[in-house]
């Protein structure tokens, strides 16, 4: 089986923000990781091929500091990856981050199956899965928990969840896209001997047009970026102020005889 | 006229709030970007459309056996049949399960651009501008569409349910609906039998704070049975196995609203917020004094949670 993973790095949402010129994200002051929902995709991903054999291969678009998630996959068991380095992909939209990826996913020839997390941390879309599926003319499935391989090896029983703990299960063909949710599963850790391999596993580095990606940069992308602001909270809970003791004891008498409900 | 298009939701045979909600909305900014509020209905027969029509002027259905239930493969087909029917400006659809399963296969079939997990629309300059949350909630950023048309989906909650009104007029759109790809075999339900924590009048809840599953025993599960309440969990913790999926409170897990919810090591994602916000009195509890919990809390403790709660404990 041939499966490709979409993998993204992201800022640590506990990262400390600071807006430069209304319109993007200070960076010096971030620190980047793999996005949450994606690991548990490449822990899907490599489960699959456990099971069925084939290939895991890592499909990222971004510059060059992503390769520390690339390599993060390869030492979770990633066999190789296509990093797609472009500034002007990164300067499109989804749309266009998606035709990128679309056009490395074909770029692998015959794969059967697409993963990626659910959404993206930083940018909260959850979009990039289902274009790509369009784009590809695949059937697809978002917000996956349990992925079942039928034993033909062409088709997949998945189950879709849904909100108050339903699921929704599903019988569809392969090649798909599969949304991956949280929960689905344990990302392993890399180990010492995987992280000595990731370091030697095959990374292909392209760019827009050496994938036949036509739609780049702010041109080729179909929403317009206007500005980014900090919230302004229209409530703010009081602040109980003091040390951890003193914060504490005066809470409880908050809670006792102002809001009466303890 | 242009028409500002709500697709509808429905489970069971019943519209969804969020559905009502951007009725709300298409009401509220329609007229600013010079379209009519509109719904789309696709369903086994016409009843949901009739429903749906007390609460917007104008609403299309699309009827056939095959949309009993929610398929993206049969709303997307049933979506462009409304579509090519009309002239529709700007489509709106929640964000929800099944709106972000579809959502992007209409902005394709439409050629437009798609902006999602909004929490507003309003209109400059004759065009719609959309503000939505980032970086889990810490940014918002606002976006317009190139082109003259759009997708757009909205997170629950961007707006109060549209109350319900005179009839509307109901209209039939004839479309082919294909067999779909993806074949629904059942809706299952995965908490059946499980702990109930949405009658509990006290609740203590944990997040990825608690680090693991000894410390949110420890601390969490421990006050929780002090206060003679119910201990619950954000994702994160039952993600990673720390306690039971049916102690999950938010919009996957459980909805409940006691009169005093302690949140400990829990950021306030929208997500978790949808199933607590109704809670009497909130508790956060967190080191980072930006957590989003902070701006629906009552009360705040802004420090350590191994050092707050096990002093909170002791002055019981």
């Amino acid at each position: 089986m041939k499966i490709a993973v979409l993998v993204k790095q992201v800022p640590d949402m506990e990262s400390k923000f600071k807006i430069i010129d209304d319109s993007k994200v200070d960076e010096s002051q971030i620190a980047f990781k793999m996005n949450d929902f994606d690991e548990y995709a490449v822990e899907a991903a490599l489960q699959l091929k456990e099971k069925y054999g084939g290939e895991v291969i890592i499909v990222s678009s971004g510059p060059d500091r992503i390769t520390k998630e690339i390599r993060q996959a390869f030492a979770m068991g990633g066999d190789w990856g296509v990093h797609i380095k472009d500034d002007q992909v990164d300067a499109g939209d989804n749309f266009v981050v998606a035709e990128a990826l679309y056009k490395a996913v074909e770029s692998l020839g015959d794969v059967d199956l697409v993963l990626s997390g659910v959404q993206a941390e930083d940018d909260q879309a959850a979009v990039t899965g289902a274009m790509i599926a369009g784009m590809m003319g695949v059937p697809h499935c978002t917000n996956c928990v349990k992925i079942e391989v039928g034993d033909d090896q062409k088709s997949l029983t998945v189950n879709r969840e849904l909100e108050g703990g339903l699921n929704e299960v599903s019988d569809m063909p392969m090649p798909a896209v599969l949304t991956i949710q949280s929960g689905i599963n344990q990302p392993r850790y890399p180990t010492l001997p995987g992280i000595m391999k990731a370091k030697k596993k095959k990374l292909d580095v392209k760019t827009a047009a050496d994938l036949g990606a036509s739609n780049v940069g702010e041109a080729g992308s179909k929403t317009q970026f206007i500005k980014m602001f900090f919230p302004v909270a229209e409530h703010m809970a009081e602040i109980i102020e003091g040390d951890a003791p003193a914060a504490a004891a005066k809470l409880v008498e908050k809670l006792k005889n102002e809001a009466k409900v303890l | 006229m242009a028409k500002l298009l709500v697709i509808a939701e429905h489970r069971n045979g019943e519209i969804s709030e969020g559905t009502l909600e951007l009725c709300k909305a298409a009401k509220e900014v329609a007229s600013a970007l010079g379209a009519e509020p509109a719904a789309a209905v696709f369903y086994k027969d016409d009843s949901l459309a009739n429903e749906l029509a007390k609460y917007i002027p104008e609403v299309f259905a699309v009827v056939d056996a095959k949309l009993e239930n929610y398929n993206p493969d049969t709303t997307a087909d049933a979506a462009k049949a409304v579509i090519d029917a009309q002239d529709v400006a700007g489509v709106l659809i929640p964000h929800s399960y099944d709106g972000v399963d579809y959502a992007a296969r209409v902005a394709i079939a439409m050629d437009c651009g798609i902006v999602s997990n909004c929490n507003n629309i309003a209109e400059e300059g004759g065009k719609a501008v959309f503000t939505r949350s980032i970086y889990n909630g810490k940014i918002q950023e606002i976006k317009s569409v190139k082109g003259d048309k759009f997708v757009a989906t909205f997170e629950k909650g961007a707006y109060d349910p549209e109350a319900e009104g005179s009839a509307g007029s109901v209209s039939t759109v004839d479309a082919t609906i294909n067999d779909p790809r993806r074949k629904m075999k059942e809706i299952v339900e995965t908490m059946a039998g499980a702990v109930d924590i949405s009658q509990a009048r006290i609740i203590v809840a944990g997040g990825r704070g608690t680090k693991d599953k000894d410390k949110y025993n420890e601390v969490i599960v421990s006050l929780a049975q002090k206060l003679g309440g119910e201990y619950a969990a954000s994702r994160p913790v039952v993600d990673s196995g720390w306690t039971d999926a049916a102690r999950q409170v938010g919009q996957s897990g459980k909805t409940v609203n006691p009169d005093l919810y302690i949140a400990a090591g829990i950021s306030g994602a929208i997500q978790h917020v949808a199933g607590m916000k109704g809670s009497k009195c909130i508790v956060a509890i967190n080191k980072d004094p930006e957590a989003p919990i902070f701006n629906i809390a009552t009360y705040g403790i802004v420090g350590d949670l191994f050092e707050v709660l096990p002093a909170f404990q002791e002055n019981l």
